[in-house]
């Protein structure tokens, strides 16, 4: 009897213990957040505050320029597989395709592009400042940096979260143009349907730009900011490296997919059928 | 809770991680000026004890003083303020890799006392020539051996001119040639400018030459502490193990 009453408690308590460890994480992941715009004022909004130079242009080269190729080609893949797709489905179901190339771009600009984008770049960039930052970390290069009399999180994240919120609004209107015009000529060349026709950018409204670019920027903000977690987070050794690479980019697109979730829902519930 | 006469002081320290203890009620004081080697096994909880003193870890239990004030209560902010009089060179160097030796060694004076850009860099070929690298200013840390990057780390700390330096373990992975002039460097530093010199190391050829004062962790305590003739003639069996480099003996070792 005792013995299941000890499995129980066992049970119990290793729950907990993740529950606390989950809270405590989480805890820490906004103080990282709430540390990194506190360091945008020191660094960039006080009169005199010193900015390190170049780094922000730095850190969006690696982010944003860097970035372009892979994007534009799996973005551009994506757009084709997935004009294919539809109509395919389209044309067995109601054999009309004219609202194919009106939808998709609805869909693109409110929700794929930005979503795709990002996902593409928690990949990348997640990686690289998780593994950078964790590297730093782990060879007491942060430590250094406090010594220095540095904020650890203005050093390194500051600069990585500003380049990634322009660069990921930026390559977000690319990826939705390329997985546009790469859908259109697909259905173009596939279905014959008439660029004229797919090309219609009439049922696009304003919020459905304005939710599309607020969702890049949530995404372009939470990716450094996850990623940076992770990385401040690394122990021990190279292990520890390879521990925060692989959370930061599993963190950061969760978080992209979480924060699509809200926003999207956040839309429909003010907005009704109307989205 | 009264203030020590000692310049620092660690009183009844005990640290764990994960459950697992690695100091259980350390004691240490240090003298003003003097020379300090900590020894002991890998993993005994040296290089723990330093970082306590500069505010990277947090102890759980203990008290520890720095000049008549308790340190360990404070918070990021307020270590600021300790961590310009205490230096620390870190076992790995960690110069930062973007940056030339020059720059790394301006980025204290730029952050902590807040000099132009320019002016820093004057003042760091300054520091880059007390450690005779003046000739390496432009280079980065990549391009230098280890011995190098260790001066120049070294370089960096007293930049700000500490009352106290930290050195965790500065001669492991050099040659000789470069460990005993780290031993001089630090020497020099005590000497000639007062600087109190804390020494995490294994070294023993450091050890002998170079310290005013030994102690030696063991099991989370400082178990012998004394002048480095008093340990060499200790007849703690323990501290003859670990002088003489045994590997059997009385001293348990974790994993052995």
């Amino acid at each position: 009897m005792s013995f299941v009453i000890d499995r129980i408690f066992g049970t119990i308590s290793a729950v907990g213990a993740y529950a606390i460890g989950g809270v405590r994480a989480a805890l820490e992941l906004w103080m990282v957040f709430v540390g990194t715009i506190a360091g945008i004022w020191r660094m960039y909004g006080r009169r005199g505050a010193r900015r390190p130079a170049g780094a922000l242009v730095e850190q969006m080269h690696i982010i944003g320029n860097r970035s372009l190729l892979f994007i534009v080609v799996t973005i551009g893949f994506i757009g084709m597989v997935m004009i294919y797709q539809a109509c395919l489905q389209f044309s067995r179901a109601v054999g009309d395709l004219s609202q194919v190339g009106v939808q998709f771009l609805r869909l693109i600009v409110s929700d794929l592009g930005p979503t795709l984008t990002a996902m593409m770049l928690s990949t990348r960039v997640g990686a690289g400042i998780a593994a950078e930052i964790g590297s730093m970390k782990v060879t007491e290069q942060v430590d250094a940096l406090r010594m220095s009399g540095v904020l650890p999180v203005d050093y390194l994240l500051v600069p990585r979260f500003l380049a990634s919120i322009v660069m990921t609004l930026g390559l977000s209107i690319l990826g939705c143009a390329i997985m546009y015009g790469a859908g259109g000529l697909t259905a173009w060349l596939s279905f014959e349907v008439n660029p004229r026709v797919f090309f219609d950018v009439s049922m696009v409204r304003p919020r459905h730009l304005i939710l599309g670019l607020m969702k890049a920027l949530a995404y372009g903000a939470a990716i450094p900011i996850v990623s940076g977690f992770c990385g401040l987070r690394a122990r021990g050794s190279s292990e520890g490296v390879g521990w925060a690479t692989t959370a930061a980019v599993v963190g950061s697109s969760f978080a992209v997919i979480s924060i699509d979730f809200l926003l999207s829902v956040g839309a429909l519930w003010l907005l009704g059928g109307d989205l | 809770m009264t203030a020590p006469a000692s310049l620092i002081e660690f009183r009844d320290v005990h640290k764990a991680f994960d459950g697992k203890p690695v100091l259980r009620g350390m004691t240490l004081s240090v003298g003003k000026g003097e020379i300090l080697f900590i020894i002991g096994t890998s993993g005994v909880g040296k290089s723990v004890t330093i970082k306590h003193l500069v505010g990277f870890l947090r102890i759980d239990q203990g008290e520890i003083w720095f000049d008549g004030k308790r340190v360990d209560q404070l918070d990021e902010k307020g270590f600021y303020a300790v961590r310009r009089r205490i230096g620390m060179v870190f076992q790995n160097a960690t110069l930062f890799d973007s940056m030339t030796l020059a720059e790394n060694v301006a980025l204290p004076l730029r952050k902590h006392k807040k000099l132009r850009q320019a002016t820093a860099l004057a003042e760091a070929m300054g520091r880059l020539e007390q450690v005779y690298l003046t000739g390496f200013a432009d280079r980065f840390p990549a391009e230098l051996s280890d011995g190098m990057r260790k001066r120049a780390a070294i370089a960096r700390t007293l930049t700000m001119d500490p009352e106290v330096v930290l050195f965790d373990e500065p001669t492991t992975g050099l040659d000789p040639v470069n460990a005993r002039r780290i031993d001089r460097l630090i020497l020099e530093l005590s000497r000639n400018l007062g600087v109190t010199a804390v020494v995490v190391s294994h070294d023993l050829a450091s050890i002998f030459s170079i310290a005013d004062r030994v102690a030696f962790l063991y099991q989370g305590r400082v178990h012998a502490v004394g002048t480095p003739a008093e340990m060499r003639d200790s007849p703690d069996p323990i501290v003859q193990q670990f002088i003489q480099g045994q590997s059997s003996g009385p001293m348990e070792t974790p994993g052995f």
